[in-house]
């Protein structure tokens, strides 16, 4: 359950985040809604690669963890 | 307080599962235009603090060769964090200990103080734990700066990626990196106030159902009894998490990838 939570919330956040980039860019320059465009979906590019990254990093954790086992 | 609310909302079973989230100011403070009362929050800030400072000194108190209970919990707490800065920093991060420590038995005070019936869960309020990971967040971008310079904006263009890729590689790893304070403080922040919320919509059924006889009473009371289980397992594991993130980012800023 940790585990599934923690990859929602950081795809969650990468879309969140990108999102919020391009509706304060846009606010500044007033070119709505082309920014809010633009980082909407390199956020959603960025949610993927961190739940890729976080994936990859829980994956090497348990793997040591076992190993580990194994040595102990 | 789900008494004390049904008396208030005045029908019957008016349980308001989110009364329990509610900050109370207890002592009034205004600096110029800043609201800084002392409030249930601010209560069981300093409380959680005071049990950490209060358990470690008497675990180390006696400093037996043979530990104690106590002095058995402080030493494995020492040793679980010193084992995860080894593992995810390596031994430069010890310079961090004292860091990590702190946040990781302050947080775990927090939840675990919030599973007391009629105790406030300080994490359980999204700002709080947004201003732990945001200061977080500055501290290791600081240190990412400090210990490589400039160098540090290479974090943000990958290996091996052609030229003409990077205008659109870099926004997504600049946003990727931004993203961490969100997900650090909203993973906290959910689990403590969802995991909360659920106990005290099961309370309500407890009662509601109870009205018809002790039987039907007593299954989600036996459900109540698991979740508050599972409960005291989340309040442990969502510090652990929040610490071991913590390691990580001090491991990205301190050797880059």
């Amino acid at each position: 359950m940790g585990v599934a939570f923690r990859l929602v919330t950081e795809l969650v956040a990468g879309v969140f985040v990108g999102a919020a980039i391009g509706w304060v860019l846009d606010s500044w320059l007033g070119t709505r809604p082309w920014f809010l465009l633009v980082f909407f979906f390199i956020g959603a590019a960025a949610g993927i690669l961190n739940v890729y990254r976080a994936a990859r990093q829980i994956a090497a954790s348990t793997e040591r963890d076992a190993g580990g086992d194994q040595q102990g | 307080m789900a008494t004390e609310n049904a008396e208030h909302g005045g029908g019957g079973f008016a349980i308001d599962p989110m009364h329990q989230f509610e900050i109370k100011t207890l002592f009034p403070m205004q600096f110029g235009n800043i609201d800084a009362s002392f409030t249930n929050s601010s209560l069981f800030m300093v409380l959680a603090a005071a049990a950490v400072i209060g358990l470690m000194l008497t675990g180390i108190n006696r400093r037996a060769m043979v530990p104690g209970r106590l002095q058995s919990i402080v030493e494995l707490s020492y040793e679980f964090i010193a084992n995860m800065l080894r593992d995810n920093v390596g031994t430069a991060g010890l310079r961090f200990f004292p860091f990590v420590f702190t946040l990781f038995t302050f947080i775990l005070a927090c939840n675990l103080l919030g599973m007391i019936p009629y105790s406030f869960t300080v994490t359980s309020h999204i700002i709080v734990t947004f201003a732990l990971a945001f200061f977080i967040f500055i501290g290791v971008t600081i240190l990412g700066f400090a210990v490589h310079g400039v160098g540090f904006m290479k974090f943000f263009v990958p290996h091996g990626v052609p030229v003409y890729l990077l205008p659109l590689v870099v926004p997504i790893e600049v946003v990727s990196y931004l993203t961490r304070p969100i997900s650090l403080s909203v993973r906290l922040f959910a689990n403590m106030m969802a995991g909360h919320t659920v106990l005290k919509v099961f309370a309500g059924f407890v009662i509601a159902l109870g009205s018809f006889g002790i039987a039907p009473g007593i299954v989600p009371l036996v459900f109540m009894v698991g979740l508050t289980g599972l409960e005291v397992l989340v309040a442990a594991l969502q510090a652990y998490v929040f610490a071991i993130l913590t390691c990580i980012y001090l491991n990205d800023a301190l050797h880059m990838h």
